[in-house]
């Protein structure tokens, strides 16, 4: 029962990985192409659907399936890109503060707080707003600003693995500062990181769709599934689907990676090491 | 006779204990003018109890903590001015804890090669090299790529062993380097060292509070009371006749194996030793069963060896 939770989530995370990375070839159609005489046709479970749009078409009559399928490789990249710009950040702060303590953890304690008193949201929004959208400006301040789990777990579990024997032996054998933080620090507080990555993946999924959703996102006619569910907003009084569809693809993708951070933490925790 | 191995010159070491924010801080002595030296090839033993600064001295000697004073001198050049790589040639540790002395997520030819790696050695030698040190300390080179987790407690410290030697260095720092182990492991580690102090000409300094293992392994040994040498002698002479009243408590605190004796009382009270409140005159007369007015007046000379005033006098 306990180990089931990793298999779901990375059975489902697998899922839309793949579907993400073939999406050119498994989308049944182009997701940009328009045929305005088939808006909001219904999906396959409904009386009238239209056996080639099997999830039904959008206001401008896009095939609703496919912009799903393309919408998958938005969130994942935003999601991934903002785990590698944010987790770079984070935890060069939070080894380089646990290590060495004094000063440098002071100035990283400060950083962290800094970064805690700052309202991701409000912050996003007024970038943006500022800037206008695009996604490298959208992963660029998520990535900016969802770093303080990294710093806090990677400062936490350096401060542990700092004192132990082996970087005892590491430093007394010559070994470089660098060298002892990449090769003795880093690959035993990665288990730890790995979990808070997966946490702050589902996070920048989350607050990527919001964005959108408020028009401040990726630009449109970019798929991405906040878009969707913004552009479906007029017409979900009488097509509820189009909202519901892509709420249900987020839904199932944060649920899946949580399920997969906590299997993994499970996993960890339960480790002797 | 000529330079020692290893001379360590009136070494001290205070921490400051803060006490909450208006609270005075507190200096904690915990070594406290350590004097020793080390001809080459002989093994030197310290002794002393829990909490009486023998890790402290450890980290002090191999650089790991900045000394508060004195300095440490490994044949005639000063370890603080020398660079990490010159060092780790000179000094090596091996830690009392093999499953946190060992990197986990490292294999074992990489642990043992690690130091050579921080030298700059290259690929092919390093990887001789590391073969020839685990046939050394008695680990088949076939169990290279495996990981500590797969090692039982004896052959992790082999590999910590081995790890220390790779180097070659002229000066081996034990730190109670049996007492995470087995009893039936214990020996065969002794034995080890035994026979590499030997075929290595190492010079090795063994600190222990077991001292059973001290006697077996040790030439000279130091008694360590409250971050200070309080007795050092021929570990024979030492064994045979005690001088110090804290040693003849050591060793008459050994557990015997005899049933029906119990456990020794070593008279020494029940006050506990506290470094950051070394008592005046002799550090050791709030305990001692022989103390007389002047030992908590005036802090007693060294005589053969020993500081005590009932030796003086």
């Amino acid at each position: 029962m306990r180990r089931s939770g990793i298999w779901i989530g990375g059975a489902i995370l697998t899922l839309v990985v793949l579907a993400g990375v073939f999406a050119p070839w498994i989308a049944p159609h182009d997701p940009y192409a328009q045929d305005l005489t088939r808006r909001l046709a219904v999906p396959f479970w409904m009386e009238g659907a239209l056996p080639e749009h099997l999830l039904g078409t959008d206001q401008l009559g896009r095939d609703y399936l496919s912009r799903l399928i393309f919408g998958a490789r938005v969130s994942l990249i935003i999601g991934a890109m903002v785990v590698v710009v944010s987790g770079a950040i984070g935890i060069t702060l939070g080894v380089l503060g646990g290590f060495f303590g004094g000063r440098v953890d002071d100035v990283v304690l400060f950083l962290i707080t800094c970064r805690l008193s700052i309202p991701v949201v409000l912050v996003a929004l007024a970038v943006v707003g500022l800037l206008g959208s695009s996604t490298t400006l959208v992963v660029a301040v998520l990535g900016l600003l969802l770093w303080d789990r990294f710093a806090v777990v990677a400062r936490a579990t350096t401060m542990q693995v700092r004192n132990l024997d082996y970087v005892a032996a590491a430093w007394a054998a010559g070994s470089s500062t660098p060298r002892i933080l990449i090769s003795e620090v880093l690959p035993n507080i990665m288990t730890h990181l790995a979990v808070v990555g997966t946490l702050e993946m589902a996070l920048a999924i989350l607050l990527e769709a919001a964005l959108s959703f408020l028009g401040l996102g990726v630009p449109p006619p970019l798929p991405s599934w906040g878009l969707m569910i913004a552009e479906g907003r007029d017409f979900m009084f009488f097509s509820a689907w189009v909202i519901w569809i892509p709420g249900i693809a987020l839904f199932t993708l944060v649920l899946a990676i949580n399920l997969l951070g906590d299997g993994l933490r499970d996993l960890f925790g339960a480790a002797p090491s | 006779m000529s330079t020692p191995a290893i001379e360590i010159r009136d070494l001290e070491k205070r921490f400051i204990v803060k006490q909450g924010l208006f609270g005075t801080p507190r200096h904690v002595r915990a070594v406290d003018g350590v004097t020793l030296s080390i001809p080459t090839g002989a093994t030197l033993g310290i002794v002393g109890e829990s909490g009486c600064g023998k890790s402290t001295l450890a980290r002090l000697i191999l650089g790991l903590l900045p000394a508060s004073a004195g300095s440490v001198l490994v044949e005639g050049q000063d370890l603080s001015r020398l660079d990490r790589r010159a060092r780790a040639r000179l000094i090596q540790p091996v830690f009392q804890d093999p499953f946190s002395s060992l990197n986990p997520r490292r294999s074992i030819g990489d642990i043992v090669a690690m130091p050579l790696v921080a030298q700059g050695v290259a690929g092919r030698e390093t990887r001789s090299r590391v073969a020839e040190m685990l046939e050394q300390v008695g680990i088949s080179p076939d169990m290279a790529s495996r990981y500590p987790a797969q090692l039982s407690g004896g052959q992790r410290q082999r590999i910590a062993i081995a790890r220390a030697l790779v180097l070659r260095p002229r000066i081996l720092l034990c730190d109670e380097p049996t007492s995470a182990l087995d009893v039936s492991v214990q020996s065969q580690i002794l034995n080890l060292l035994a026979d590499l102090r030997r075929s290595l000409n190492l010079t090795t300094i063994f600190i222990s509070h077991n001292l059973a293992v001290v006697e077996h392994i040790a030439d000279t040994v130091a008694v360590m009371y409250l971050g200070r040498i309080v007795e050092e002698a021929q570990a024979q002479a030492l064994f045979a006749t005690p001088r110090h009243p804290y040693t003849r408590a050591l060793l008459a605190s050994v557990l015997t194996p005899e049933p029906g004796l119990g456990v020794p009382d070593v008279g020494l009270g029940d006050v506990l030793p506290d470094p950051s409140n070394i008592p005046p005159g002799c550090r050791f007369h709030p305990r001692c069963p022989v103390a007389i007015a002047r030992c908590s007046l005036q802090t007693p000379p060294r005589v053969d060896g020993a500081e005590c005033h009932l030796l003086s006098a």
